[in-house]
């Protein structure tokens, strides 16, 4: 089954994979390019592919995969066509059961490899140089896109065109338009997805410089230590939880703090808080502080499930449960700026101390551009995956509430369950029989489709993906794979050694400390609900999104992710431990488990194997 | 030194002594100098300079013997090392310590009592190695140390033990390897004991990969033998220089430890008490303490230490806290960063532009 010739052993084949029971055909959810197909096997199997958990834990719904093609023809084209990274050309996916697989395509040949180093310095050594004047701008177009697709209106289909259409001079029919609307809904996606990576791998690279630069010259540094010295002090990020802790304060200082009462629902707590003269100017509040802030997204961002703060509060509003609640034990919750600021100067002048002549100078340097870059760094999701994903997969749901009025649905959300060129067909069908008052397929077309493809998705969410496919490699040489997913060649011998299972697992030690507790394995938005105070966050990969929950668990174990990842910037904001990149917690680890977290040498062990729902101490 | 007249030196303070005086008294009694200089806390004592052991080699009438001795390992002769040793052991043995070095040793050991505030406090009694290759020497065999030695006569009996130790076989054989053997000749550092509840060894960096933002602690319980003579594996910490913070904690099972024997005189290996064995030595005060003590020495030095310390039973840190030894320490693996560049070389560098491909 195996066809690797690597001595190192092998990972199973992408050709050697089951499709679990009741799952077949699968793949008609996706674009055929997305297959590891026959015709490509000649190559696919020698290569080295890792499930992207990171990105895509959950299987793929078919509307979904927008944020797979998009997202790798933009990062090909920065970095393979525009800097032209010398030897690392772009990323290629395969989908495997909905579960999306990477690999990096590499440049070999030395004259090409010479070649590309000539763009590459001339045009990364421009954005350097400019950063923060483009990096200002990359902000505002990122602000007119977010407004300009506030602004699209899903058209609705009138039996009668008004007068306008009729009298008016630049006017279309509904038919157009809906048609227009969808396809440039479609397009700013992609937009969006270019604006995302014109910084990404720049901003990346500099940061990886100086930490390997650390590395080398402060062998034992702790992770934490270098992100200290660069994280920024009034970050984008924290700048939702902020807003929460206000509005703590001002509840309790407006007494109107007994309404936050843990078990509630935010429907709940607003019908309370709307008895009160006071309890509504709160509401007031709050309100002016949803735009933009409550435009964090409860997941990361890629899949339509991740609501926004404004679709989903319980997030925010759990936080503020428990920000008042700190507050009354007489907590601090504020972060210390002052004092992270003082601190972030301190180690910076400290380690650079200990560095002699040229080290001191290049330590000064690297960390001076970490510092210009990480700002991009930081915000990047907010804007992108946050703020405009949240607004997008919203506008998609006017399209499939429009679909669903003419039943073509049975429901708006079942949009999701098609591919983006099957909306554009039901679109197409709707718009003709709209148009001439004919008989629609549609509503007996779609409908069964969309049910089949749901059943399809929740038994593909039961299926364990292999961290790994294909050969091991001997080394992990492409920049972007060890960069931007800390997949280097320790962390793929460690995945192969674990094949046959264990149970300890290893990572990277993205957070110190060390603690044990009961694991809380989280799949999705929905399981977050149920994680309780003191458990062990084990998920494919944390999001800074999720912040809140940060204050109530004890430590986090992902599957993916880096040094750099950042899941591991926020767990060390927020002083939990961490180990990322196990490769398999999720699939290893089972909620109720009682599990040891080493955020310091970055190993997990499961303490108490067994059925993990059933045990229920710490 | 001039009020004295004639009468030469043969004893001082330790803190009297500087970086300068390891020609005459030791690199040992020296660096404790230096330490007091810089307000480290190290055990009160006084050293014996070299001029001591001159003293007693020619008053002993000895000179002739030793000479030969050398002359004999110098044509190679390397068999007769033990035969050479033993006799001139002997000799030594039964040779008086001189009059005027042994009123000088009386007062400082008086001088000591009346510290301690009891009439024969217990000192430790180490060879102190003269010259820059004293860290050779060491390894050499020459360095011997008499711990919990009590009374005026027994540390007598101490110093000489430590000028003997200077016609040990090893201490011989090294020598006799040299091409031009420096004339035998050697320091004694007599300090007043710590009866220490912990003790340990500490690196101002890392020892395994040369990080110079680390100090590295092996510590354990009772006298610092256990340790230095590994009959334990000790606690092991790595701390960060900069937070304080411990990056790294390996708690071990020490079973050994070594204390003074209660008859009086000398130490006692014991078994550490079964629910011990495996707890940790030092609590975060401690550690604390000591990477303190160990930033403050490597600043003194301005280079890195290997630092001996132990902390005192019945009294508090940082009071507790005695640094009994530091050395410069000379076999440290130096970190591997790649070629120094800049910056934006780096950089590219990570990007896969190859140095020099522009």
């Amino acid at each position: 089954m195996a066809s690797t010739t690597s001595a190192l052993g092998a990972f199973p084949s992408p050709y050697s994979i089951d499709t679990p029971p009741g799952c077949e055909g699968w793949e008609e959810m996706y674009p055929y390019y997305a297959l590891f197909h026959e015709r490509r096997r000649e190559t696919d199997e020698k290569r080295f592919w890792f499930w992207n958990s990171m990105h895509f834990p959950l299987p793929m719904p078919a509307f979904d995969a927008v944020c797979i093609d998009s997202p790798y023809q933009a990062v090909g084209s920065w970095q393979n066509r525009v800097f032209a990274v010398p030897p690392a050309m772009g990323i290629d996916y395969r989908c495997v059961n909905g579960y999306i697989y990477i690999s990096g395509n590499p440049v070999t040949d030395p004259a090409k490899i010479a070649q590309r180093a000539e763009f590459f310095q001339k045009r990364a050594g421009y954005y350097y140089e400019n950063w923060t004047e483009l990096y200002a701008k990359w902000k505002t177009k990122m602000q007119v896109l977010i407004a300009e697709l506030g602004a699209l209106e899903v058209p609705d289909l009138p039996e009668y065109e008004s007068d306008e259409v009729a009298f008016g001079e630049d006017r279309n029919t509904s038919f157009y338009e809906v048609l227009d609307a969808y396809g440039r809904t479609l397009r700013m996606c992609d937009l969006m997805w270019q604006h995302h990576f014109e910084f990404l791998l720049l901003g990346y690279g500099a940061y990886a410089t100086f930490v390997e630069f650390c590395k080398g010259h402060l062998p034992d540094i702790p992770d934490q230590h270098i992100a200290q010295m660069v994280a920024g002090i009034d970050v984008l990020l924290f700048k939702p939880d902020a807003e929460l802790r206000r509005l703590a304060r001002a509840a309790i200082e407006m007494g109107v703090d007994a309404a936050f009462v843990e078990g509630r629902s935010p429907a709940q707590i607003d019908a309370e808080l709307a008895r009160s003269e006071t309890g509504r100017r709160w509401l007031e509040e709050l309100e002016k502080v949803k735009d933009p802030w409550f435009n964090m997204a409860t997941g990361d961002g890629l899949y339509h499930y991740y609501r926004s703060w404004l679709d989903d509060p319980r997030i925010p509003y759990a936080a503020l449960i428990g920000h008042i609640a700190a507050l009354k034990a007489g907590e601090q919750i504020d972060r210390p700026t002052e004092e992270i600021r003082r601190e972030r100067e301190r180690l910076a002048d400290e380690y650079g101390a200990l560095l002699d002549g040229s080290a001191r100078t290049t330590f000064t340097d690297l960390l001076a551009l970490s510092r210009t870059v990480f700002p991009y760094v930081e915000e990047h999701k907010f804007f992108c995956d946050y703020w405009f994903l949240t607004s997008w997969w919203n506008k998609i749901r006017e399209f499939g509430a429009l679909l669903a009025q003419h039943g073509f649905l049975a429901d708006g959300e079942d949009i999701f369950q098609l591919s983006r060129y099957e909306v554009f067909q039901a679109l197409d069908e709707l718009v003709l029989t709209w148009a001439t008052g004919g008989e629609p397929l549609g509503p007996g077309h779609w409908p069964p489709i969309v049910a089949r493809r749901k059943e399809v998705l929740a038994k593909l969410g039961q299926w364990t993906p292999p961290p790994a496919l294909g050969v091991v490699p001997d080394a992990v040489t492409d920049p972007m794979t060890i960069m931007l997913w800390g997949v280097t060649t320790e962390r793929v011998r460690e995945w192969a050694r674990q094949q046959d299972g264990g149970l300890t697992l290893n990572g990277a030690a993205a957070s110190p400390g060390r603690v044990q507790g009961v694991a809380r394995v989280v799949r999705s938005l929905e399981q977050i609900s149920d994680v309780r105070n003191g458990e062990i966050l084990v998920c494919g990969s944390t999001s800074p999104a999720w912040a809140p929950i940060f204050s109530k668990i004890a430590a986090t174990i992902t599957d993916v992710g880096g040094v750099m990842s950042h899941a591991a910037i926020v767990c060390r904001e927020y002083g939990l431990p961490a180990v990322v990149g196990t490769g398999r917690a999720t699939s290893t680890i089972k909620t109720g488990q009682l599990v040891r977290v080493d955020g310091t040498e970055g190993v997990v062990t499961v303490l108490r194997p067994g059925n993990g729902d059933a045990a229920d101490d710490g | 030194m001039m009020a004295e007249g004639l009468r030469p030196t043969y004893a001082r303070r330790l803190d009297e002594l500087r970086r300068a005086d390891d020609a005459s008294f030791g690199a040992k009694s020296a660096s404790l100098g230096e330490l007091l200089a810089a307000a480290i806390p190290v055990p009160g004592g006084f050293a014996l300079a070299a001029e001591a052991f001159h003293t007693f080699v020619s008053d002993a009438g000895l000179q002739g013997r030793l000479a030969a001795a050398q002359a004999r390992l110098s044509a190679g002769d390397l068999d007769s090392v033990s035969a050479v040793s033993r006799a001139i052991s002997e000799a030594m043995r039964f040779a008086p310590v001189p009059e005027g070095v042994r009123e000088q040793i009386a007062a400082c050991y008086a001088a000591l009592a009346g510290i301690a505030g009891e009439a024969e406090p217990p000192v430790a009694v180490r060879s102190s190695a003269l010259g820059e290759d004293s860290q050779e020497a060491t390894f050499a065999g020459q360095q011997e140390s008499y711990l919990w030695v009590r009374g005026l006569e027994h540390v007598c009996d101490a110093v000489r033990d430590c000028w003997v130790s200077l016609y040990s076989p090893p201490a011989l054989a090294y020598r006799a390897r040299l091409a031009r053997a420096p004339e035998p000749a050697m320091g004694v550092t007599v300090q007043l004991m710590v009866d220490a509840e912990v003790s340990g060894v500490m690196f101002t960096c890392s020892p395994v990969s040369g990080d110079p933002s680390m100090v590295a602690i092996n510590a354990s319980w009772g006298l610092g033998l256990a340790v230095v003579g590994g009959e334990v594996t000790p606690d092991d910490y790595l701390i960060s220089k900069v937070t304080g913070e411990v990056v790294r904690e390996h708690v071990h099972h020490k079973h050994v430890q070594y204390l003074p024997d209660p008859r009086g005189r000398g130490t006692v290996a014991v078994d550490v008490a079964q629910e011990r064995r495996d707890v940790p030595c030092l609590e975060a005060a401690a550690l604390d303490a000591l990477v303190d003590i160990a930033r403050r020495i490597e600043r003194h030095f301005g280079c890195h230490q290997d630092i001996e310390w132990a902390i005192a039973r019945r009294s508090v840190l940082p009071e507790s806290l005695f640094v009994v030894q530091s050395r410069p320490v000379t076999a440290v693996s130096r970190p591997k960063a790649g070629p120094s560049a800049d910056a934006m070389a780096l950089v590219m560098s990570t990007f896969g532009v190859r140095r020099g491909a522009d």
